[in-house]
């Protein structure tokens, strides 16, 4: 069966659509069918990794949620040549770029139990190993849904006293809705933070695996989200870093 | 046997935000795995089973059961043939 990992944070700007883009392509090049469901309707972004901007015709989530679109057909492949090669494929489910969606989307809301049944209904319609949700930062009815039905939480955080103090009632929450396994991801590291010292905060903080440490670097800065960092700098430690998250992953759930 | 008395559970349609507020924690697990794919019928039994004490078609399961579907939070899914939770 298709497993579900929710990539969450609890404030914006820790990199999860980035991290959930690169993880996405990092379990793909394992020869794995991975989705990428962007969640985030009110700001969404992860499809420009992908270096997709859905065009007027092109089915959104937000025509399945608001609409009557199946949501096979706001499923586009996305698959990278590399990742292709490897055997690998990735889909994008994208949410409506187009103003007046999103205004839609904020003043009528829909109805979270269609997100669930269209996540295993893509699941089974496309046979993916793997559906990574990219969602909303914070808490409300679709990310409490989209937490309480993943096979793995993913939390990103930065290295921020207010990221501490969200992740923790984040984690709570995640808690009380018995997710089954949660790892947290630390994203953005300055340079001249002592990464034992934040991984040793961490885990005596939380009591739950530490998935990864990333570094905040100008090299990741300069892609400006153009592109995804794992293909076009599989070196560096960032990307390592996601590999070895993937792997964690792998190892724990698939 | 979980603590539970159906009487005591809100009349509104059940929300996630309602779901996490909810006790004792089996009824968030009962609720919680009807979502997703839902349960079938032996799964909800065992789980009846093993969280709650319970022995399907009980009394006290009934009246568990009857309590979720009078709310409209859990129910019947015959189309897909499996127990599923009600949001909204």
């Amino acid at each position: 069966m298709t497993k579900i990992v929710c990539v969450h944070s609890f404030r914006g700007g820790t990199g999860k659509s980035n991290l959930s883009a690169n993880l996405a392509t990092a379990l793909a090049l394992s020869g794995r069918k991975v989705a990428v469901i962007d969640t985030d309707l009110a700001s969404p972004g992860v499809h420009v990794l992908f270096q997709f901007t859905p065009a007027p015709d092109d089915a959104t989530l937000n025509d399945h949620l608001q609409g009557s679109a199946p949501i096979e057909s706001c499923c586009h492949d996305v698959t990278p040549a590399a990742v292709r090669a490897k055997a690998g494929q990735v889909f994008l489910v994208p949410a409506s770029m187009q103003s007046d969606r999103i205004a839609r989307l904020l003043r009528e809301g829909y109805e979270v139990e269609r997100l669930n049944d269209a996540l295993f209904q893509l699941g089974e319609h496309r046979h993916l190993d793997v559906i990574i949700v990219d969602t909303h930062p914070g808490i409300n009815e679709e990310t409490l849904l989209t937490t309480a039905i993943s096979d793995c939480l993913v939390m990103v955080m930065r290295p921020d006293s207010q990221d501490y103090l969200g992740t923790a009632v984040a984690l709570e929450v995640a808690q009380r809705l018995d997710v089954p396994n949660a790892l947290l991801v630390v994203n953005k590291l300055p340079r001249h933070f002592d990464g034992q010292q934040v991984r040793d905060r961490v885990e005596q903080s939380y009591g739950i695996p530490l998935g990864a440490v990333l570094p905040l670097s100008d090299e990741l800065l300069d892609l400006a989200s153009g592109d995804l960092a794992l293909l076009t700098v599989p070196d560096h430690p960032w990307s390592q870093g996601v590999i070895s998250l993937a792997q964690k992953l792998i190892d724990g759930i698939l | 046997m979980a603590s539970f008395d159906g009487a005591q559970l809100p009349r509104q349609p059940l929300s996630m935000g309602l779901l996490l507020s909810l006790e004792p924690p089996e009824l968030r697990r009962l609720l919680k795995s009807g979502l997703r794919l839902g349960l079938a019928p032996p799964e909800l039994e065992q789980l009846l089973c093993q969280d709650w004490g319970l022995e399907a078609g009980s009394p006290e399961a009934d009246t568990l059961l009857a309590a979720l579907a009078e709310r409209d939070w859990f129910r019947w899914n015959p189309q897909a043939e499996r127990w599923k939770t009600h949001l909204g």
